[in-house]
């Protein structure tokens, strides 16, 4: 009996168009070129609108004006205080509260989210707390701790303490039942369930927190800042709005959105580098 | 034989006196699991299992099968510890099963590796817990990891693995510990079925080695076969046992031509008319 065997096929593709490594390198082109090309056109538009005079300098002011502005601070300073002391105090602040606040709401957070009786205690006054805004308790804390630097810090300290608990409590919770489970048929106790499986497992959660924490905690210092006091960034933007410096006052809003965008790279950095496993 | 993964005396292992009171009159063999009259439900209205007896033998594999809802899993839970009996009792080793030890392994079918640890600190994750020399604990991973093969990935993530791998780790870490019965739910569900293959003649081999019982729950009735000295049929509605099949097929049991065998294919078409039997 004669089998016919299939023809043999020829398997070869011929190479035409890119493949896929090149089209991904070619796509990350694309979007990068966007992220710089899109606001570097704002910054024209807004230069030349401001410079041909189509828009009263009293709103927005050129660009140009803004980084003479920015620099003539660098010189002189702002209402006699070396710009530098003014970021130095901010930046104290902002870190301060925000160390504070991270390690109060990470204990928090942890406690609640792995002993249920805590989470009861807690629950109550932190569902009342959660769609508060911060800023509605500002003026009870310069009633209770003072107008000093203290209700300052404390206000941003609240207001970043309550996000990172928060989170770490979702973490805690949201560690797989089957990971508990395995860790105790290998022998582990409580604690060493604690410190090895729900912390590890709850880490993508905290620095989630942690970087939310820390934008909002920028957002309160200018509102802190607006308090009585005359050094920080805030008090630039509030001084500045008081005489219609608005050169000025962009100068401290931009100066904020830098330091914010520097501290959530840099957290973003550390986070890759410790929960590396999650890609 | 003396054991594979242990130069020393293991901590977890019971001399062979401990057994003798247990000695099973028909195998010859202790009985290391048993569950006497057990009934239990997640709530006390709707019971998954009623009036179930099992024991389990040393050094055996028993595979659990049945429809979905019939129990195997809650077989499993309760003996790992992680569930009490409302009625009934589940003893190892003649000792009333309270709460999960390291006597008692599980692997689970998302294989709950720690994601955040390396293969080799994973694999070595129960000596934590036992009083172990740090040369001792090196040299029992070292010999579990060749035995599973795995050199070459002990400093991997379990993110850099692929499913097999990774299962593959899962079982590595819990036979390390040497528990006196593997309990495994499902294991190899989750992955391709040329894997799964190679997966189970591993498990077999694992087993000559490592002397403890295995129970397997499972949903394919040539994997049972394959795997198993004893498949036992679970019935829907709380029917218990139906069917104790003891298996015999030609040693060593891992050589897959055992999947083509007379006997493996007669196993076969008995538990499929028995399985369709109760579907």
């Amino acid at each position: 009996m004669q089998i016919n065997l299939p023809r043999k096929v020829n398997t070869v593709v011929p190479l035409s168009g890119p493949d896929l490594q090149t089209q991904a390198l070619r796509e990350k082109a694309i979007v990068f070129g966007v992220a710089i090309a899109i606001p570097s056109l704002i910054l024209i538009l807004w230069e030349i609108t401001t410079r041909q005079g189509w828009v009263d300098e009293l709103f927005l002011p050129s660009l140009s004006g803004i980084v003479t502005e920015f620099f003539a601070m660098v010189r002189k300073g702002y209402s006699g205080t070396p710009l530098s002391v003014h970021v130095f105090a901010s930046l104290k602040r902002v870190f301060t509260a925000f160390s504070i606040g991270t390690v109060v709401g990470l204990l928090l957070g942890l406690l609640m989210g792995y002993y249920k009786y805590v989470r009861a205690a807690f629950y109550v006054v932190t569902e009342l707390l959660r769609p508060i805004p911060p800023l509605a308790f500002i003026t009870l804390f310069i009633l209770w701790f003072g107008i000093g630097e203290t209700s300052k810090v404390l206000i941003i300290l609240y207001a970043g303490a309550l996000i990172v608990m928060l989170n770490t409590i979702s973490g805690v919770q949201s560690c797989p039942k089957d990971k508990i489970l395995a860790a105790r048929t290998l022998g582990a106790n409580d604690m060493a369930i604690f410190l090895y499986v729900i912390l590890p497992a709850a880490l993508p959660n905290i620095f989630t927190g942690m970087r939310v924490a820390l934008s909002v905690d920028f957002g309160i210092l200018v509102a802190a800042e607006l308090l009585a006091g005359n050094q920080g960034i805030g008090y630039i933007i509030h001084d500045a709005s008081t005489f219609f410096n608005v050169e000025g006052l962009f100068v401290g809003i931009l100066m904020i959105g830098f330091f914010g965008v520097v501290s959530d790279v840099l957290l973003r950095f550390i986070a890759r580098r410790v929960v590396h496993w999650q890609g | 034989m003396s054991h594979p993964l242990s130069q020393t005396t293991a901590t977890t292992a019971k001399p062979e006196a401990y057994y003798d009171d247990l000695l099973d009159a028909d195998s010859g063999q202790p009985e290391v699991i048993s569950l006497n009259d057990v009934s239990f439900g997640y709530s006390r209205k709707k019971l998954v299992i009623k009036d179930l007896n099992l024991s389990i033998r040393r050094g055996e594999i028993v595979t659990l099968l049945g429809p979905s809802g019939c129990g195997k899993s809650t077989v499993l839970n309760l003996i790992a510890g992680f569930y009490a009996p409302l009625v009934g009792t589940v003893t190892h080793c003649g000792e009333v099963v309270k709460s999960p030890s390291a006597r008692r392994g599980m692997i689970f079918q998302s294989n709950a590796l720690f994601d955040w640890m390396t293969v080799e600190q994973n694999i070595a994750f129960g000596f934590r817990f036992q009083a172990l020399s740090k040369y001792e604990k090196q040299q029992r991973v070292k010999a579990i990891i060749q035995l599973v093969g795995l050199e070459g990935s002990d400093r991997k993530y379990p993110y850099e693995l692929s499913g097999g791998m990774r299962q593959r780790v899962a079982v590595a870490r819990s036979m390390v510990v040497q528990p006196e019965i593997l309990l495994m739910d499902e294991p190899f569900a989750a992955v391709d079925v040329q894997t799964r293959e190679g997966l189970q003649e591993e498990l077999l081999k694992l087993h000559q080695q490592v002397s403890g019982a295995i129970l397997f729950v499972s949903h394919s009735i040539e994997e049972a076969v394959f795997l198993s000295d004893r498949i036992i049929i679970l019935d829907r509605n709380l029917g218990g046992i139906i069917h104790d099949i003891p298996i015999h097929l030609s040693e060593p049991r891992y050589v897959a031509m055992n999947r083509v065998s007379d006997a493996f294919n007669q196993y076969r078409t008995e538990l499929y008319v028995k399985m369709k039997a109760i579907s």
